[in-house]
């Protein structure tokens, strides 16, 4: 119910075209690059997802977070532009639903994000990696059925990582907007915190685990150990930011 | 019997005292005018019924429930338009009616009754960023409306609309207790506007509460005070006018 409520809110703004079109022009960074020098990762001898994820999620996870920082300041621009808030304030409705919805509305958006750049990266895999030589068979095996459901398997896995690293942008990038009346200061605090995440040495855990640098893991990197310290560090952020969000409402409200 | 009751209802900020002392008795099914220059405290009032702004000191009472224990419950009853219109530009007329319609888990027959009343049918499919003033402010209007709530409270309703439509609002305020049987609570700082629409009026200068009562009490009390009469505009002004020159402690 909130949550078409909150997707209600978003008409006319741009918001849904431009979560395709960026999910798009993210999906096309493999397909690019491997178009342009594929003889470098075709040789490898490695899962495929593993070089394709390798090569090009930095660049991809980064705009991702450029569309979720976006998305997020606008949904809150709504709010704001013309004093909606205020109304919504005066409605028997707690203002930390609103806050809440629209962190589900934009997780929604994120999986579809995930799911185009999927699509494209199965692409990459079959025309680059898919031939009876190719890394795909000697990695997954020659049988089309099993090596397509092994792959498939690895393939969701990898993204449903990828997803739970980009929860706590998400969240983090809406807190802030929800604090910022002025959307172009929330922009700038998300952009800024966002370019001080790819400067963080990635050897030092407690360093990757800040919000902004999240989403720049990737599963195949990871050992089984790591990828669930990045997990339960991904699930305490979301909890910790979502409390946050709502003792920061309370505070507001009462110091109206 | 009272719908809405406040005691010593006070708010202060940072060396500024907004509303003080305040005492309130609101009839049901009553229009209250709430009447004060700009600056008074109405505003600040009207944001403390709907919890908007917590009171620094007393406390209210709405139709039997307590601020702050009931506060949702309290917003179930209220229909509210505080200072300016509120809306999403991007949406149409409709659209906005119709995200408070889901929130306040109303019929769909209610967003057609609201923009009917507030005179907005012929407009309900244009952005409300495309709206003039007036027809923004018949948009709040139509949110405080829409569901019939059974209290009312409206900030200064009639700011930015031409005459016809004054008219138009003010005619509606004064046959909302009589066609839905609702409480009204309505601000203005212009006693002739609120002369036409009130039973009861209170009267607020510098947070104060000055008076409270009907427009023939006010009259019969400032006869006695030896202020003018014949005009109400005139016997509000020397009101105001007295109490600011008493000084009434620092605000």
């Amino acid at each position: 119910m909130k949550l078409t409520l909150e997707y209600k809110k978003i008409k006319r703004t741009g918001i849904v075209p431009g979560c395709l079109a960026g999910g798009i022009l993210a999906a096309a960074v493999p397909i690019l690059e491997l178009a342009v020098r594929s003889e470098q990762y075709t040789q490898l001898r490695q899962s495929p997802l593993r070089t394709i994820m390798q090569a090009d999620w930095q660049m991809m996870s980064m705009l991702n977070m450029l569309l979720v920082i976006t998305i997020a300041c606008m949904m809150y621009h709504t709010e704001y532009a013309d004093n909606a808030v205020g109304r919504m304030i005066t409605l028997p409705l707690r203002e930390e639903k609103i806050f809440f919805g629209k962190c589900f509305l934009l997780s929604g958006m994120c999986a579809v994000v995930l799911i185009i750049e999927m699509l494209s990266i199965i692409f990459c895999t079959l025309r680059w990696f898919g031939g009876e030589e190719g890394a795909y068979t000697a990695f997954y095996g020659a049988s089309f059925a099993s090596a397509y459901m092994k792959f498939v398997r690895d393939l969701a896995y990898n993204f449903g990582y990828c997803f739970c690293m980009l929860l706590p942008v998400v969240i983090l990038s809406l807190l802030v907007a929800s604090a910022c009346k002025n959307m172009w200061v929330s922009l700038g605090i998300d952009v800024v915190c966002l370019f001080m995440a790819t400067m963080i040495p990635v050897r030092y855990f407690a360093l990757s685990v800040f919000p902004f640098a999240l989403p720049f893991q990737i599963l195949e990197e990871a050992n089984a150990g790591r990828a669930v310290q990045y997990l339960t560090a991904a699930m305490i952020e979301i909890i910790i930011i979502g409390a946050a969000e709502t003792v920061f409402l309370k505070v507001r409200r009462a110091a109206a | 019997m009272n719908i809405i009751e406040s005691r010593h209802l006070t708010k202060r900020y940072a060396g500024f005292t907004a509303v003080s002392n305040v005492n309130l008795h609101i009839p049901k099914g009553t229009v209250y005018g709430f009447l004060g220059p700009n600056g008074a405290g109405k505003s600040t009032t009207m944001k403390m019924f709907l919890g908007l702004t917590k009171p620094t000191e007393g406390d209210f009472i709405i139709d039997g429930k307590k601020y702050p224990k009931d506060r949702i419950q309290i917003l179930k009853e209220i229909g509210s338009f505080i200072e300016a219109p509120a809306f999403y530009g991007n949406l149409t007329g409709e659209e906005n009616l119709d995200i408070l319609r889901r929130i306040l888990a109303l019929p769909k027959s209610a967003v057609d009754d609201a923009l009917e009343l507030t005179g907005l049918t012929q407009w309900r499919k244009r952005l409300a960023r495309k709206y003039s003033l007036g027809m923004k402010q018949r948009l709040g209007l139509a949110g405080a409306l829409i569901g019939r709530p059974p209290i009312l409270i409206l900030d200064e309703p009639t700011n930015g609309l031409d005459p016809v439509g004054i008219h138009e609002i003010r005619s509606l305020i004064r046959s909302l207790p009589k066609k839905f049987d609702c409480t009204v609570l309505v601000s203005s700082h212009l006693l002739s506007e609120i002369e036409l629409m009130a039973d009861n009026i209170g009267i607020l200068n510098r947070g104060r509460l000055l008076f409270e009562g009907t427009l023939d009490e006010l009259k019969q009390g400032a006869a006695e005070k030896g202020y003018p009469t014949d005009n109400l505009e005139d016997t509000f002004l020397a009101l105001i006018e007295e109490d600011n020159l008493r000084g009434g402690g620092v605000r």
